[in-house]
């Protein structure tokens, strides 16, 4: 008996080596080198462009096994800017994001799709109005490493997508202006 | 661009119009007894006709205050065409709607109370103004005009202040009200042909609703509004008219009744103004 259990114990102690995967790494996104900034149609003259300033987040990432990352981030709706005080007054108002009730919108990622070496699919759901929706972005891995400027483990990547407004219940202004919505995403998550 | 994406036929043309219709379509379905009393509904329904077009039909449950707004509006309505079919007397009537007025209140300032002292002194300042209001316009035998005229006035400053206070959507939706209101004067100028009602109470309570949207979701200087409620009180500066008491006399005192409402409706506004700084009203 004794020898049956000395022979799995080395069994098991070789076979460790090659079943452990690299687990994920836990991340907290930079924010001052994290930018999300949506993009609407205005009128139909032009795109209209602005960004939340306030941004908190946090990033499980694998990098042997992407699709086991995970991302949640916090944005603060009273953080809008678009480089024009009334309108900023008036995108927080019960018209957009109603900011006094809704101060914060979420993102929680529910699962991440490899496309490519770099590429993939970030499935997730948006909170926005009290209002949860599903949301896919595309999603770019750029770098990993030690930041020659921090001096800290970062990783970095981008996200494009378009969600439509009307579907979590900002339906006012539809359709003079838009009621698509781009976002862009850039971002640098520091080890936590 | 369509023409119901239109700013002005939004917020003016299409809730007068329907206003227009609605009135006279309430008269004509509850008949020669009951239409008259009903015919005020009509500018609660073409109001909520007018949000759902400048603001889109919200959820049920609703998420968000403006949803909470939309759904007690209709709840208004129900009740105040209740009231009106039940034979509620208008004092009973009153308390039925102050209290319907209280609760929508509360349960659309839900998400910031009990908030700071300064939420709660806004919040008994709009439920004592409301019941004011409400108390004002609730005249055993008052016609449809000097109540309506009070609300229109009082819709055009709620209007007014929110568009200082860049709340662009309440600022349409008030709009949309008294244009509503006007449908329903049209029919009411220069013979008064409808009663009140507590439906038409149900559409002043709507109007204090808008207003504490405005005051607990917006950056509104909503504190002007204050200044409104003499509007609720103009029909006294009218009595005092030495107009002669015939249809022609009365058909003047409407006119000049609306004149004096909208001098404190004009003042809410200017100070609102004055208070946000002489803020940029204009489209950007």
């Amino acid at each position: 008996m004794k020898r049956l259990l000395a022979t799995a114990a080395l069994s098991a102690l070789v076979a460790l080596p090659m079943t452990v995967q690299a687990a994920p790494v836990a991340y907290k996104l930079d924010p001052a080198h994290t930018a999300v900034v949506f993009i609407v149609d205005h009128l139909g003259f032009a795109k209209a462009m602005g960004r939340f300033n306030t941004v908190a987040g946090e990033l499980s990432f694998d990098k042997d096994a992407a699709d086991k990352s995970s991302l949640s981030v916090t944005i603060d709706t009273t953080s809008v800017d678009t480089n024009h005080a009334k309108r900023d007054e008036h995108l927080k108002s019960p018209d957009f994001f109603n900011a006094k009730e809704f101060p914060k919108m979420t993102f929680k990622s529910t699962k991440i799709e490899t496309t490519g070496d770099k590429t993939g699919k970030l499935h997730g759901d948006l909170t926005l109005l009290g209002v949860t929706k599903p949301v896919v972005l595309d999603v770019t891995f750029n770098k990993d490493g030690v930041s020659p400027a921090s001096k800290q483990e970062t990783v970095g990547f981008s996200a494009r997508g378009t969600i439509k407004r009307s579907d979590f219940g900002m339906k006012y202004g539809v359709p003079n202006i838009g009621d698509d919505i781009q976002i862009i995403i850039e971002s640098e998550a520091v080890k936590a | 661009m369509a023409l119901l994406d239109d700013l002005v036929v939004q917020t003016a043309l299409f809730p007068l119009v329907v206003g227009v219709a609605a009135v006279g379509v309430v008269r004509l379905a509850g008949g020669r007894t009951r239409g008259p009393r009903l015919a005020a509904a009509g500018v609660a329904a073409a109001f909520l006709a007018a949000y759902a077009l400048i603001v889109g039909l919200p959820a049920l449950p609703p998420p968000s205050s403006m949803g909470r707004l939309f759904w007690s509006a209709v709840a208004g309505l129900v009740i105040g065409v209740g009231a009106d079919l039940a034979g509620l007397d208008r004092r009973r009537g009153t308390w039925l709607l102050g209290a319907w007025v209280t609760a929508s209140l509360l349960w659309i300032a839900l998400p910031v109370l009990p908030g700071s002292l300064d939420t709660i002194t806004a919040a008994v300042l709009l439920l004592a103004g409301g019941w004011i209001a409400l108390s004002r316009t609730a005249g055993e035998s008052e016609g449809a005009a000097t109540p309506g005229v009070a609300l229109l006035a009082a819709a055009v400053a709620v209007g007014g202040v929110a568009l200082v206070g860049a709340s662009a959507s309440v600022a349409q939706l008030a709009f949309a009200l008294a244009a509503a209101t006007g449908g329903l004067l049209l029919w009411n100028w220069p013979v008064e042909r409808h009663a009140w009602g507590n439906a038409g109470q149900a559409a002043l309570g709507i109007l204090v609703l808008l207003a504490a949207t405005l005051t607990f979701f917006s950056s509104a200087h909503a504190e002007a509004l204050l200044l409104v409620l003499p509007a609720f009180f103009a029909d006294r500066l009218r009595d005092r008219l030495p107009l002669p008491r015939t249809a022609a006399g009365r058909a003047m005192g409407t006119v000049a009744l609306t004149a004096i409402a909208l001098v404190p409706a004009a003042a809410a506004v200017g100070v609102a103004f004055l208070l946000s700084a002489g803020s940029d009203v204009s489209g950007y």
